[in-house]
């Protein structure tokens, strides 16, 4: 980012972000800073890539006028720990109307390729058009600025997305890499493709260890596109360390905001994977297409139990200090550490073990390594195979595709091979296009098109609201669990207001595990670009790329039709639940109501804008 | 003053404020001030029959606690933070 302030630091005209225009039909690159409008500009992120969207009419994901935005946060490569996020945005193929038209869609990742990106000297790369082979970009730094070059792709066809990775690892030192894998390749069949981004871990022991930018079918957009790869290169660009951001890194990595993600012998709690054992005692743990038995199963998969017959090694991104990332690896006869497995996380060991009936870690290890090589979004192809299975127990003489039934792990390992490869197009398609062509969609679990992360529709009311995937685009997903509450006025207030704040590190290139306060992002902008905002001025841009968001999905055609939930969730209520089952359809229709009163206005004064 | 620190969970419902120094003798008694000096943290902190909220871990300076241990005394200087067991995806 360039900045030219003349006074005041707080003016973001006085801002500008260097874009790259590349033009695949054509091959022409457009390099050019470009000033920023408002603050949502500034700081970037969807804040950003979303008005760039919100200028396109966009029928079909599928098509050369829809761009894959590729662009990084203000403090993507910064000193602020964990500021590694790059986001793509696009209309979604898997994110859909009940119209049938695509809607805007982010997806973000961490590690090392934003901060690449950022130091080739771009915030932001635009792919416009189609490449008329499969290619893969380099976007190089130099001294007389970026240098992009299209390479030819034909060796990484078919490689899964490590293959890619390593494959260009040997070939272009001092890089980071984002790379599609089958799944993105077979773009038409399958939606829920991702892009994968190369990790340091990765790069330096060969274990297959990217970080993903999952949601939303980001990689089956690149994949149409016929870009395989892109390749960052240029040397670290690292500044010294002021005081100021040692605080804040401080505070990130040894404070309270980041304890639920650190080790235990670090202070911490263990990561996403324990949050099985406070949802538990609940039975909020989805199993069985999301319809908890009370049997007590889902310990099966509790850290404690599974970390015996393994080694769980916490490591992490570039530079980051909380080391989230728990990955199992075969623990040797000699208690050492052998091959390694796969990251747990709790969203892919729920949906890919316990809400498919599957309850040993080793096959669910085998799932999400099939998953990730084959570069599709977990939570999606989970969501989508549970309801192959659900399907099929209540249709035992005629079941769909392969058969498959709870607890089928062969059957489970077909479909996710299937749906990255054509095989299973109704699986790569997702489950609300599956769920339509059977006409069974009570059952379906998912909002507006994207599958729901591990978290029960019967314990989350907001789900319908969020705009980029159910959990990390809107803070109510485990709002019953932490307090119990079940009013209308709870969640009508939630809804409209903690829970869509829960993007604001969607904009600045932060990690949401970091846990970083407003007052320190705000510090960290100021340190470390020289712009200055208050905590106020900074959530208020969040809220109006919220509001912006929610009028792009007006604007693709939806409607009150498409903020709802999985009609069982209403006629079907779980007695297995440890809470009583407060979503009627009463009740939703009035938080309804109550949402976009306040929604509506804030959208309509978007409109104008 | 012992200090309580907590996550953005609780921080967003109080102004952004991110940690507060409380005078009490025990951890039990320390929640019960800071949840009297912000009583929107009440149903973070406790559950509806008054024991602390079951999802919620306490840790007294760096040492993760039992809930039975919200009993420990604690003094000047003294560092409690209050984590919510579930976060993250």
């Amino acid at each position: 980012m360039r900045t030219s302030f003349n006074g005041s630091h707080s003016d973001p005209r006085a801002v500008a972000y260097a874009r790259a225009t590349i033009n695949l039909a054509s091959r022409d690159v457009r390099i050019e800073d470009v000033p920023c409008r408002n603050l949502e500009d500034v700081l970037g992120g969807f804040g950003r890539s979303f008005q760039i969207l919100a200028e396109r009419t966009i029928t079909h994901a599928f098509t050369p006028d829809n761009p894959l935005i590729i662009n990084t946060g203000a403090l993507t490569a910064s000193n602020v720990m964990t500021g590694l996020r790059t986001y793509f945005s696009a209309y979604s193929p898997l994110k859909v109307s009940n119209k049938g038209l695509p809607a805007a869609m982010w997806s973000a990742g961490s590690c090392k390729f934003g901060p690449k990106l950022k130091w080739t000297g771009l915030d932001e790369v635009i792919l416009e058009g189609r490449a008329d082979v499969p290619v893969y970009l380099v976007i190089r730094h130099s001294e007389a600025g970026p240098q992009i070059s299209f390479e030819p792709a034909n060796d990484l066809l078919g490689l899964t997305c490590h293959e890619k990775i390593m494959w260009l690892r040997d070939r272009y030192a001092d890089a980071h890499f984002a790379a599609i894998g089958p799944a993105g390749e077979h773009y038409e069949d399958c939606f829920m493709a991702a892009v994968a981004l190369s990790t340091e871990n990765q790069l330096r022991s060969g274990d297959d260890k990217c970080r993903w930018a999952g949601r939303g079918g980001m990689g089956a957009v690149m994949g149409y596109k016929r870009v395989l790869a892109i390749v960052a290169q240029a040397p670290d660009r690292i500044t010294k360390l002021k005081p100021e951001i040692r605080d804040i890194n401080k505070a990130a990595s040894t404070g309270p905001g980041s304890r639920k993600f650190r080790e235990k012998d670090k202070g911490g709690l263990g990561g996403t994977w324990s949050n099985y054992e406070p949802l538990e005692k609940f039975h909020f743990v989805p199993q069985n297409n999301f319809r908890p038995t009370g049997d007590g199963k889902p310990e099966l998969m509790f850290r404690d139990h599974v970390q015996p017959d393994f080694v769980v090694k916490a490591e992490s991104c570039f530079r980051c200090g909380i080391n989230c990332h728990k990955n199992v690896y075969e623990k040797n006869a000699d208690g050492t550490r052998g091959a390694f497995l796969a990251k747990f996380d709790y969203e892919p060991v729920d949906l890919l073990s316990t809400n498919i009936g599957i309850h040993d870690p080793r096959k669910a290890a085998t799932l999400i390594s099939l998953v990730d090589r084959l570069g599709m979004d977990n939570i999606s192809v989970g969501t989508t195979i549970s309801y192959v299975m659900d399907y099929n127990e209540r249709h035992p003489d005629a079941p769909i595709l392969n058969g498959a039934r709870f607890g089928d792990f062969d059957k489970a390992r077909e479909l996710v091979e299937g749906a990255a490869t054509g095989k299973f197009p109704e699986v790569g398609r997702g489950v609300k296009r599956l769920s339509e062509s059977l006409g069974e969609t009570g059952y379906a679990m998912h909002c507006k098109g994207l599958e729901f992360p591990a978290y029960q529709p019967d314990t989350n009311p907001g789900y319908p609201w969020a705009i980029a995937g159910g959990h990390m685009s809107m803070a109510t997903y485990m709002a019953l669990a932490l307090e119990g509450n079940t009013s209308l006025d709870y969640w009508a207030s939630l809804i409209t207001g903690r829970g869509l704040l829960f993007v604001r590190d969607d904009l600045l290139g932060l990690c949401k595990f970091a846990g970083v306060t407003a007052d320190h992002a705000v510090e960290g902008l100021k340190h470390e670009i020289g712009f200055e905002v208050t905590s106020a001025e900074l959530l208020a841009a969040v809220r109006r790329s919220f509001m912006r968001a929610l009028w792009l999905e007006r604007k693709q055609g939806y409607d009150r039709s498409d903020y709802t939930l999985p009609s069982e969730v209403f006629d079907r209520p779980n007695a297995n639940l440890g809470v009583p089952p407060f979503v009627t359809r009463e009740f939703f229709s009035q938080l309804s109501d109550r949402v976009w009163a306040v929604f509506d206005r804030e959208i309509d004064e978007i409109a104008k804008t | 003053m012992p200090r309580i620190r907590f996550t953005n969970l609780f921080a967003e419902r109080i102004g952004g404020v991110s940690a507060v120094d409380v005078q009490a003798a025990t951890i039990e008694t320390a929640l019960r001030a800071l949840t009297d000096q912000h009583p929107s943290l009440m149903p973070l902190v406790w559950a509806k029959d008054g024991a602390l909220n079951p999802v919620m871990v306490l840790f007294l300076n760096d040492r993760q606690l039992g809930a039975a241990e919200i009993g420990t005394p604690v003094g000047p200087g003294d560092e409690i933070d209050i984590v919510p067991a579930l976060e993250g995806g």
